[in-house]
């Protein structure tokens, strides 16, 4: 097997927009019945009552991480073939920042917002057009800020080299790591479910 | 029996951590699935490969898609540095044999290899196709038949209006190169080939992975 | 697995008739495998993960780019995605993969009794608040993913899952933010 089958040209550039459909469509799916259409669900979890984002998020990061790690390792996928970013470090740090007050503002995230939208969230639909303006407002000021954009590029940096651990050694840990906040999460909900019947009585 | 109806009854929750938790165990004493050590073929394909000679790129070939700057390749001289320095082929980067595993070649390139002669750039062909690279070739004849070739193209003293005209485009490809084009008389072989010190200044398909990448578009989020 | 009690009682008209009631919604770690699959499926087809933001991009480049296609070009940002005119700058991986999560959002929906126009918000918020909150945060995330090189999808679940050092930067960043940001917020919400 030699994955990435488009890397390898297995089929045309039209045929990989087919595949972009079908695909969104089981992200949107999977999204929806996670309940990432609602933004009570995704803004209870910033206030520990309902930690739904951080499973599901966890879950499917675990998953696709141990997937890929056995498919690497039984020689079928070439993962210097698969894109991500590039580091840069405090341009992304800052903009996590952002995000992350957007998110807890808002209420959703660019693809929860979709599936808001669509299922008839007037939030959704609003916070998309949001979204829309952010990035027109980015792209009219990228001169302006295209220094620090581009800052602290560290290249295409892989997590196990650069803490200088074997691939396997970190998947173990991004695991351990997963289930103790799932461990830590289940915990807190009932605490937080208990002390709001308490207050309420 | 009651071991297996306790682990069936255990919450879901439990047991997939259960699953994730083996699984990231197993991943910690694979430790690391890349192996770029040892590889496994299929023999008859390759062997087939040879024979019908589908691996060959002909230096004519080469000069042909270097004049007219195709980027579609990358040519890749497996000598050492201090020969890739001497002299190169334009357009060509340097990865020695053995540092052909470092991660600068994708497995989805178009790739063609030359060496000295042609027997290095057959065994790293031979290599690369084990490690599963889709498109791999090599430069028939390697950089004795390009500088015999298209650096210094002979011509004998007698010659027909054929291969005279043919001797005339070989000029013009020899020149754009910064070669010398030589007339050879009967008997005396004098043959002054100076090679090309600095590598002529014509536009080069740089061939990195930065030149082969789409511009147009950022692939991410 | 979690959608085939949503496809039986479809099939069954008269049990439908009566609950119209939306289905709660599914277990959080099968929806996050569910999720991972198709994340894997995206990485062994494409050699990509998913993304999100990325989509918006195009459109809004498309947008300035049909009213001051100058303007466009000589801008670095929206000129990445416009690219060079050769090819329609919405005819983009990513521009179909959310339209793809539409479709798949409105389906799994549907198949709940999950849709419903309605606006999301705690009880001690105006509706017409909620709605300036939701635009202002969507600035900021759209603002921010650029800033960051993707959103949610892109980094943290796409790098997160490649194992890339920025999209977990980026990814305790998005928790630290909210989470800082959680208390001034909490009349929207609670």
């Amino acid at each position: 097997m030699n994955a990435p089958f488009f890397k390898f040209d297995m089929f045309s550039f039209d045929i990989s927009l087919v595949v972009a459909f079908i695909i969104g469509i089981g992200f949107g799916f999977a999204l929806e019945r996670g309940g990432f259409g609602s933004a009570r669900i995704l803004a209870s979890q910033f206030y520990f009552t309902d930690m739904r984002v951080l499973k599901v998020m966890f879950s499917a990061i675990v998953t696709a991480m141990l997937g890929v790690f056995f498919f690497v390792a039984f020689g079928w996928l070439d993962l210097s073939l698969v894109y991500y970013t590039d580091t840069n470090m405090i341009p992304q740090v800052v903009g996590g920042l952002i995000l992350g007050v957007g998110f807890v503002v808002g209420g959703y995230c660019p693809g929860t917002s979709c599936v808001a939208a669509v299922t008839g969230r007037i939030d959704g639909a609003l916070y998309l057009i949001g979204v829309m303006a952010g990035i027109f407002i980015f792209g009219e000021l990228f001169p302006l800020i295209e220094n620090f954009y581009s800052s602290t590029d560290m290249g295409r940096v892989f997590l196990p080299d650069y803490l200088g651990m074997s691939y396997g050694m970190v998947v173990l840990l991004v695991v351990l790591m997963a289930v103790g906040a799932f461990a830590a999460a289940e915990w807190g909900e009932r605490k937080m479910a208990a002390k709001k019947s308490g207050v309420v009585k | 029996m009651k071991l297996l109806n306790f682990i069936l009854g255990l919450d879901v929750k439990i047991k997939l951590a259960a699953i994730a938790i083996f699984l990231g165990l197993t991943a910690f004493i694979i430790s690391d699935p890349f192996d770029n050590a040892h590889a496994k073929i299929n023999v008859k394909e390759l062997a087939l490969i040879v024979q019908n000679e589908v691996d060959h790129v002909n230096v004519d070939e080469l000069a042909d898609w270097i004049i007219k700057s195709k980027t579609d390749y990358r040519l890749v001289d497996i000598r050492t540095e201090k020969e890739f320095n001497e002299y190169n082929i334009p357009g060509s980067e340097n990865i020695p044999i053995t540092s052909l595993f470092d991660g600068q070649l994708a497995r989805n390139e178009k790739i063609i290899l030359y060496s000295e002669g042609g027997i290095h750039s057959a065994q790293a062909w031979f290599l690369l196709k084990a490690k599963d690279f889709r498109n791999v070739y090599m430069l028939r004849g390697g950089l004795e038949e390009w500088k015999d070739k298209i650096l210094f193209p002979k011509l004998g003293v007698n010659a027909s209006d054929d291969e005279n005209a043919r001797f005339e485009i070989a000029s013009a490809i020899s020149r754009y190169f910064g070669g010398t084009p030589q007339i050879v008389s009967g008997n005396e072989i004098t043959v002054s080939v100076e090679i090309p010190k600095v590598a002529p200044k014509i536009q080069t398909p740089t061939g990195s992975a930065a030149g082969t990448a789409k511009k147009k578009k950022r692939e991410g989020c | 697995m979690m959608s085939i009690t949503g496809i039986f009682s479809k099939n069954n008209e008269a049990v439908q008739e009566k609950v119209h009631e939306p289905k709660p919604y599914s277990n959080p770690y099968l929806v996050g495998i569910g999720l991972g699959l198709v994340l894997l499926a995206s990485f062994v087809i494409m050699g990509r993960g998913l993304g999100a933001s990325g989509a918006f991009s195009s459109i809004v480049a498309t947008g300035v780019y049909q009213l001051a296609p100058d303007h466009t070009v000589s801008n670095p940002y929206f000129q990445e995605y416009v690219g060079d005119g050769s090819i329609n700058p919405l005819k983009d991986w990513l521009v179909f993969e959310v339209l793809g999560v539409f479709v798949g959002g409105l389906i799994s929906g549907l198949i709940a009794h999950r849709v419903k126009k309605t606006v999301e918000k705690g009880d001690r918020i105006s509706v017409r608040n909620r709605l300036i909150f939701a635009f202002i945060g969507g600035g900021l995330m759209g603002f921010g993913a650029k800033l960051a090189r993707g959103c949610t999808s892109g980094q943290a679940l796409t790098g997160g899952a490649l194992l890339n050092l920025g999209s977990w930067a980026f990814m305790m960043m998005v928790f630290a933010g909210a989470y800082a940001m959680a208390y001034f917020m909490r009349r929207q919400w609670t």
